[in-house]
């Protein structure tokens, strides 16, 4: 057990330097989630009465920031994989598994270190959210808003992480990526309340983790609890995500490296 | 104990048989060669040693362990320095030491003491802070060898250590290699297909072809069995070719013929004595010589009189199809 953290550590840290070193990266990531909520913020803002109907008082803009948030984590988590694919390619992956470190090791290290720059990336649009007027009626909740964006990301980062190892080419995990990325987003209560969707939408998104991860990043956001979902239940859900979500990954990585690239 | 014991290792992919019941054994403290063209089973081979593969059928044990049933004993005993070069451009190259350092669980007291002693003996402690995106090729490799014996391995793994780099740093690798070998002890095992790298590197050779182990032996060896000189003649097509062979090998000093058509290989010792011999029998049989060269046998010629053909002769359906499935796994 020691040994798998220190091999989780060794493999978060290497991670985290090669993010170091390419710096570039961070601000270009930030210009879709920037871009969905100024624009689509604005864009919507006449949807206020909609948003009222459900019991929400506040702008528009303020009821879809947490969506924003979930959604630079969504990207951020799911796209962070892709470097298994060119450590497969370029060796690295051969040089961890013929070293005494844990199959596991390396898949949770990564998936640390993804969920630790999706938190990074997340603060920064909520810096955004407030340099453009979204107010939060008690700061100090932006410390558990982090935490719960670490964890989604944690559980999020390995559907990334077991894809690219799974998938043998860059085409068919870009394929994965897209098919999963967008409606996993939209199937959520981020930009618009779930008792505005029709019943059969709804069902499919009480189904989904980001669906719950939203409601309680907006209840403590502005603390409007919404869709008739008890926080206990969000809190489950998104804990019971990432304990199912380590699992699977540890298996599915620890099968898919082992067979040949 | 052997560091390197083989039995009837086996490796199929599908109808595609890589490495055929490859049987041999590496003694403690030697380097020991791979040698054969792409396509051979080399690579193969190497990644079931270093536990990447799982073979078919067949026994290895790597520094005592079983590559199959004691996988993680074999990851603890062995360094790997990969074909590609692997190390990280974006960190500087202490910093990817220390990662090497990290993934080998070296005792964190000791872990700078042996960045700084293989820093050292590789020439890079000068260099060891900057970003290894400004390394030259040689410099990499340096890096990705020291890397590979940080940890002090049993047996060291390099596959085709000097592919891709020039003469002069060519010669360079092998100085570290063969100093690597002197200071740590190291029962080191490689691929090539240069073979002068063979021939200065290693202790023993094996010749692999179409997966299967031609011959063992120490270079020199070798190239004695070749005797000392080959002459080889170009001659015109004639009825009498057959008859033609069947003269030249009652010549005593030949030791063996290699018949490529109209190219004959001819190795033999007291060359000069048996020149005026071939003259006289193709004068008497009418076969006309087109070109007559005498020269010391390389491993070249070694490998030619194992294999029937030069090791950069990748024609052969086999190997086109191996490169495929090479290929296939390789794809990103």
């Amino acid at each position: 057990m020691n040994s798998i953290m220190y091999d989780t550590y060794t493999i978060f840290w290497r991670e985290l330097k090669r993010y170091k070193k390419s710096r570039s990266g961070v601000l270009i990531r930030l210009i879709q989630p920037a871009i969905w909520i100024i624009v689509v913020g604005n864009i919507f803002s006449e949807t206020q009465p909609l948003i009222q109907s459900v019991g929400f008082e506040g702008e528009y803009i303020e009821f879809m920031a947490p969506g924003v948030i979930i959604l630079t984590a969504i990207f951020t988590s799911i796209f962070g994989g892709v470097n298994t694919l060119w450590d497969r390619r370029y060796g690295f992956m051969n040089k961890a598994l013929t070293s005494p470190i844990s199959r596991s090791a390396i898949a949770l290290g990564k998936m640390a270190a993804i969920s630790l720059i999706a938190a990074l990336q997340a603060s920064l649009i909520i810096g955004i959210a407030l340099a453009i007027g979204v107010t939060f009626p008690n700061p100090l909740m932006i410390i558990p808003i982090m935490g719960i964006v670490i964890l989604f990301s944690l559980g999020f980062s390995g559907i990334s992480v077991s894809l690219a190892a799974t998938a043998k080419s860059q085409e068919t995990f870009w394929g994965m990526i897209n098919l999963l990325g967008m409606p996993l987003f939209m199937l959520s209560p981020a930009l618009f309340p779930l008792e505005l969707l029709p019943n059969w939408l709804a069902v499919i998104a009480k189904l989904n983790p980001v669906t719950y991860t939203v409601l309680l990043v907006r209840e403590l956001m502005t603390g409007v609890s919404e869709g008739g979902v008890p926080i206990w239940i969000s809190i489950a859900v998104l804990f019971g995500f990432v304990v199912a979500m380590v699992a699977v990954t540890s298996y599915v990585f620890t099968r898919e490296v082992n067979k040949p690239f | 104990m052997y560091s390197i014991e083989t039995k009837s290792l086996t490796k199929s992919f599908g109808d595609l048989t890589a490495v055929n019941d490859v049987s041999f054994s590496v003694e403690k403290g030697e380097i020991f060669g791979f040698l054969g063209p792409n396509g051979a089973g080399k690579s193969t081979t190497m990644m079931i040693f270093t536990t990447l593969l799982k073979p078919t059928s067949g026994k290895a044990l790597i520094a005592g362990f079983d590559v199959m049933k004691d996988a993680k004993h074999v990851r603890e005993n062995i360094g790997f320095v990969q074909q590609e070069t692997t190390v990280d451009e974006y960190l500087t190259g202490r910093e990817n030491l220390l990662l090497q350092a990290k993934l080998n669980h070296i005792p964190k007291n000791e872990i700078n003491k042996r960045i700084d002693e293989v820093l050292e003996l590789i020439e890079l402690s000068d260099k060891q802070h900057q970003a290894v995106v400004t390394y030259s090729g040689g410099m990499r490799k340096r890096l990705d060898i020291a890397g590979g014996l940080l940890h002090h391995p049993k047996v060291l793994f390099l596959d085709e250590p000097t592919v891709g780099l020039d003469i002069q740093t060519r010669r360079k690798i092998w100085q570290y290699i063969k100093k690597i070998h002197i200071e740590f002890d190291m029962t080191i095992f490689l691929t090539t297909h240069y073979m002068e790298e063979a021939d200065n590197l290693c202790d023993r050779i094996g010749i692999i072809d179409g997966g299967k182990i031609q011959v063992i032996d120490s270079p020199q060896n070798m190239k004695n069995a070749l005797g000392n000189e080959i002459i080889s003649l170009v001659i015109e097509n004639n009825d009498n070719h057959d008859l033609f062979l069947a003269e030249l090998n009652k010549i005593e000093f030949i030791k063996k013929i290699n018949d490529e058509n109209l190219k004959l290989i001819l190795f033999t010792s007291n060359g000069t004595e048996v020149i005026p011999k071939i003259f006289q029998i193709s004068s008497d049989l009418g076969i006309k010589i087109v070109t007559l060269s005498l020269t010391q046998p390389t491993l070249d010629d070694v490998f030619i009189s194992y294999t029937g053909h030069e090791i950069r002769d990748d024609k052969s359906k086999f190997n086109r199809k191996i490169e495929h499935a090479k290929m296939k796994r390789l794809r990103a």
